[in-house]
């Protein structure tokens, strides 16, 4: 069979809001269906659509460890999302089409490991979630996700921390003026792992030119070093000049460029708040650069409002640009550095904000650094709210390749804590034979 | 007494329906290249049968449209379009089109109007051109752009006709309404030819009723709104058969309807006593075109299908390469087996015998071949439907309400329809485990159904609460709404308003209106709601007449 070029999932979720005002509210994106039905790019040769199915509870519990349980904490439509993902990434696994780009929502990218609530809009991480599908459906192995969402993939970046075939790199607008305040470029994965977080802060005002200073500098020969087994998309579209909630200048030509130059398998939709003026756009370019059509012609109406880029966001820019690929050519240096100060262990200790409903976590993170392994992760959770009460938890992490003894060592870890008695929940998530347990 | 006539590409079928009842049924052969000839002698042989010219209306379901495109008989169309940003949509398009400025956006803002310097260009460009098209992105949500240009064409180049978009399709897709469009002017004069001499031979004939052109989606326009969108007269063949199934046997219970011809089987399905419809619109000559169409599958099945072996292996179908051997024809054939298995008594059985014969292997007696070949037949219709329901299945739906509570579509029944059906149907419901009817006068079902299907019509209606104006595209109106605090019920009342206009204006009859769709958004700026947007569609229910007071 000849492989179309573009699956689409296109799932707008019409009738799925936060709140009725709120920026992930029902009609997001209704302009963007408006435009692509309007334009016929569903008629296109080129172009597949495709429907969501429902992920099932396991498909999240490979990623998330619910407190108490991820599926009290979720609505129907984010299995859809999640499903519509997933729909996305069987769609080019099967090879009936070359890539894929799910538009659907709600959106994931800010949500973490643990799950106490939804943060940035986001209760499951849709690219989490595909990316161990595909590693348990497929046996896929290296994956890099490149996040091209405005806001820092800190839900992301936490979920594959430790993981060292994973690499995950986020360019954003600076954590300095934008939620969710993380995403610096010390931010680079535990030990056994570092390097493969690459966090590209840019600064206010951005135009194409820095992205794509960005993307020809930095994140193309980064991905070109790293040989992903396939290349997933984080695709925000919130760095739009005319985004209500950011402060960047990317156009829908400098978005359906960068889809061209990642020639990313599968993009993922995540934020984008200019649902009117900027969304329908954007979306048409992305659709017609992954498809390998012409995409010259979508121009938003009102792009001479887009400013040009000030000479001191470029010169900020270069010297991002000059300290990541610094970092990336020593990367086995500081690798074999940490892995060798850290000794066995490696502790963090962070708080962490769930802006929706005011829910403050406190997590602590153990990683063994096992030489034979990939190791395993301890986690510690306590969580207040007023509202919201306490919740707290205290799970283990096995890797995929764990090795006997730190299957048993993890198992053992929990059970220790639980002897003590301090948390109200304790929980085995073993990616080694694909099951989270309740202990 | 409604007449139909149905101009297939072996026969053309007359059928009277007299209060729900078929009093007459002719069949004569259909005269390629002057087709008007063939229904004439329809016309004249179902008159002399009933004794009567008082027909209280002619319907006239026919492949002239088909033919003329098949054939190349269209005119040079001055294409014009207003395309803005976006999709470059040069290549999905039939012919090169000449590219204006003007833009609406998807609110219905106009950003950029058109230029008449641009308009007199394309003209001098198009001056070959008698029909032009044109056709602007948004259109539907305001007509502006596209009557501005229309005019100025008017002026300069003075053609005998101009198609525009948004007149076509009130629905979203800029590409489907440019075909449409374009296909429409393309066709216009041909098909005005023709209109004009089945005028003139009715008149001749004194007959004074009114003829009706039937429709793809099954429903009818009246010749004169015909005139000005032939292209709706295309793929009306199979629109009537299964509109003629609808008639003489309704059913609201998931089914399957199956034609089946001598060389293909055409499958619908059906739900709530209508049959589906296809997504978007029909294809033409593989261009993606927004007229409204049942959503068919036709598979190269039917009794004429050959019945050979292939290294061993029986094959039926898809080729024809004549009738049944039981009629005189070259080759065994799905009908031969038909009459082997003692399924029909047609033609000459010893001849049919002979055809399963040459097709048997290993001491196979020719009822035993005849059994495996029928059942081969029952598999690829089976097959189709799986595809079918499938495709159903995969229809993409926006809301987690549609997935989550989503149904799929079993079939229950299966009615049958076409020359092969009383052989293969009872099997192909048997291997399903539904029930099934093969109606009377199934042979003629596209004449019946042309003769009883209802004349509809349907609108777009848009309101923007937040603009404080509402559109019908379809009459290309874009009016104040009178309070802001306008409400969905009071769409559906101003919808109702302007179907009724537009049903008066091309002389169709009210019947029952209904609602295809409708949805209502908020409007928020700034953390607030400021207002809705709110889309319905409102159509004439299509349908069949077979009351005598519901008959025009």
């Amino acid at each position: 069979m000849d492989a179309k070029k573009l699956g689409l999932v296109f799932f707008p979720a019409f009738d799925w809001a936060i709140s009725p005002v709120h920026p992930e509210r029902e009609e997001r994106l209704l302009y963007t269906r408006d435009q692509i039905v309007e334009e016929g790019l569903l008629d296109m040769p080129s172009i597949q659509e495709y429907k969501p199915s429902m992920a099932k509870i396991s498909d999240l519990e490979r990623v998330h460890i619910g407190v108490p349980d991820i599926g009290s904490l979720i609505t129907n439509a984010h299995l859809v999302s999640a499903g519509g993902v997933m729909a996305a990434a069987d769609a080019v696994m099967r090879g009936e089409v070359q890539r894929a780009f799910a538009l659907t929502r709600p959106p994931g990218h800010h949500a973490m490991r643990i799950v106490h609530g939804t943060r940035g809009f986001c209760t499951i991480n849709n690219e989490a979630i595909m990316v161990e599908y595909l590693r348990k459906v497929y046996g896929v192995g290296k994956v890099a996700i490149v996040d091209t969402d405005v806001h820092h993939g800190d839900g992301t970046q936490d979920i594959f921390y430790h993981d060292a075939e994973t690499l995950f790199i986020s360019f954003h607008q600076d954590g300095h003026t934008l939620y969710p305040g993380t995403g610096f470029t010390d931010e680079l994965g535990s030990p056994q792992a570092l390097g493969t977080t690459l966090n590209i802060p840019l600064p206010p005002g951005t135009t194409d030119e820095g992205l794509h200073t960005v993307l020809d500098h930095l994140v193309m020969p980064v991905l070109a070093d790293f040989k992903p087994d396939i290349i997933i998309n984080s695709a925000g579209q919130d760095n739009h000049y005319s985004d209500p909630l950011a402060n960047m200048k990317i156009t829908a030509q400098g978005y359906a460029r960068l889809a061209d130059k990642l020639q990313a398998d599968i993009a993922v939709l995540e934020g984008g708040y200019s649902i009117e003026t900027a969304l329908p756009y954007v979306n048409v370019g992305i659709i017609l650069a992954m498809a390998g059509m012409d995409y010259s012609k979508v121009i938003e109406p009102d792009i001479n409002t887009c400013p040009a880029q000030p000479a001191a966001v470029t010169r900020a820019i270069n010297n991002i640009i000059v300290e990541q690929q610094n970092m990336w050519g020593k990367r086995e240096k500081l690798r074999r550095e940490a892995t060798a100060k850290a000794g066995d262990f490696w502790h963090s200790r962070r708080n962490i904000f769930y802006d929706e409903q005011g829910i403050n976590e406190q997590q602590t993170e153990t990683v063994r650094l096992c030489p034979k392994c990939a190791g395993y992760l301890l986690i510690a959770t306590e969580a207040h709210g007023s509202g919201f009460g306490y919740k707290s938890a205290y799970a283990a992490v096995i890797s995929r390749g764990a090795c006997p003894h730190c299957r048993s060592a993890a198992v053992d870890a929990v059970h220790k804590v639980k002897k003590q008695g301090k948390y109200q929940h304790y929980l085995v998530q073993n990616k080694y034979e694909d099951k989270l347990e309740k202990l | 007494m409604l007449l139909g006539l149905d101009v297939g590409g072996t026969f053309t079928d007359g059928a009277v329906v007299v209060d729900g009842k078929v009093v007459s049924v002719v069949k004569t052969p259909t005269t390629h290249g002057d087709l008007l000839t063939g229904i004439l002698t329809a016309i004249d042989q179902v008159v002399a049968d009933v004794g009567s010219t008082h027909f209280t209306r002619i319907a006239l379901s026919t492949t002239v449209v088909t033919n003329a495109l098949i054939k190349g008989d269209i005119d040079q169309v001055g294409l014009c379009i207003m395309p803005g940003p976006g999709m470059n949509i040069k290549a999905a398009l039939p012919v090169e089109p000449y590219v204006l400025s003007g833009y609406i956006d998807h609110r219905g803002h106009n950003l950029a109007t058109p230029r008449q310097d641009e308009v007199v260009a394309a003209c001098r460009q198009f001056k070959k051109c008698n029909v032009f098209a044109i056709s602007g992105k948004f259109s539907v949500r305001n007509p502006c752009n596209e009557l501005a240009v229309t005019q100025w064409v008017q002026q300069q180049a003075h053609p005998d006709h101009i198609t525009i978009g948004s007149g076509v399709a009130g629905t979203l897709n800029f590409l489907r309404r440019t075909n449409s469009a374009y296909y429409n002017a393309a066709v216009w004069r041909h098909f005005n030819v023709f209109a004009t001499a089945v005028t003139a031979a009715l008149k001749a004939r004194g007959i004074g009723a009114p003829v009706y052109i039937l429709k793809a989606d099954g429903g009818t326009l009246p010749l004169l709104m015909a005139r000005e969108y032939p292209v709706e007269a295309i793929f009306t063949g199979p629109a009537a058969s299964v509109l003629g199934i609808m008639a003489m046997n309704p059913t609201m219970a998931p089914s399957l309807s199956l034609d089946i011809g001598g060389t293909t089987t055409d499958l619908a399905l059906w739900q709530n006593g209508v049959p589906l419809f296809a997504e978007g619109g029909a294809s033409v000559g593989g261009f993606a075109t927004s007229l409204r169409a049942f959503r068919l599958s036709s598979i190269g099945l039917g009794g004429d299908s050959l019945v050979q072996r292939v290294e061993g292996v029986l094959k039926v179908g898809p080729k024809r390469l004549g009738p049944a051997m039981a009629v005189g024809g070259p080759s065994p054939t799905v009908t031969d087996a038909m009459i082997v298995a003692e399924r029909i008594a047609f033609g000459d059985a010893k001849l049919a015998m002979k055809a399963m014969e040459q097709v048997a292997i290993d001491g196979q007696t020719p009822r035993e071949v005849a059994d495996m070949v029928l059942d081969a037949a029952v598999t690829i219709i089976s097959q189709a439907i799986d595809d079918m329901l499938a495709q159903q299945a995969n229809k993409p739906v926006y809301r987690v309400a549609d997935i989550v509570h989503g149904t799929q579509f079993t079939v229950k029944h299966v009615i049958g329809v076409g020359g092969s059906a009383v052989g293969l149907v009872p099997l192909l419901a048997g291997h399903l485990g539904v029930t099934y009817d093969l109606p009377k006068q199934g042979m003629v079902a596209n004449a019946i159904g042309a003769a009883v299907a209802r004349p509809t019509v349907d609108i777009t209606l848009r309101a923007d609460t937040v603009e404080g104006y509402y559109t019908v595209a379809e009459l290309g109106i874009k009016n104040k709404l009178q309070t802001h605090k306008f409400t969905l019920t009071d769409a559906y009342a101003l919808g109702i308003k302007h179907l009724t206009e537009l049903a008066t204006s091309r002389g169709i009859p009210l019947g029952v209106t209904e609602i295809i769709q409708s949805e209502e958004f908020n409007v928020v700026q700034g953390f607030r709601t400021v207002g809705k947007i709110m889309t319905c569609r409102l159509q004439i229910k299509p349908g069949v007449l077979m009351n005598h007071e519901e008959a025009l």
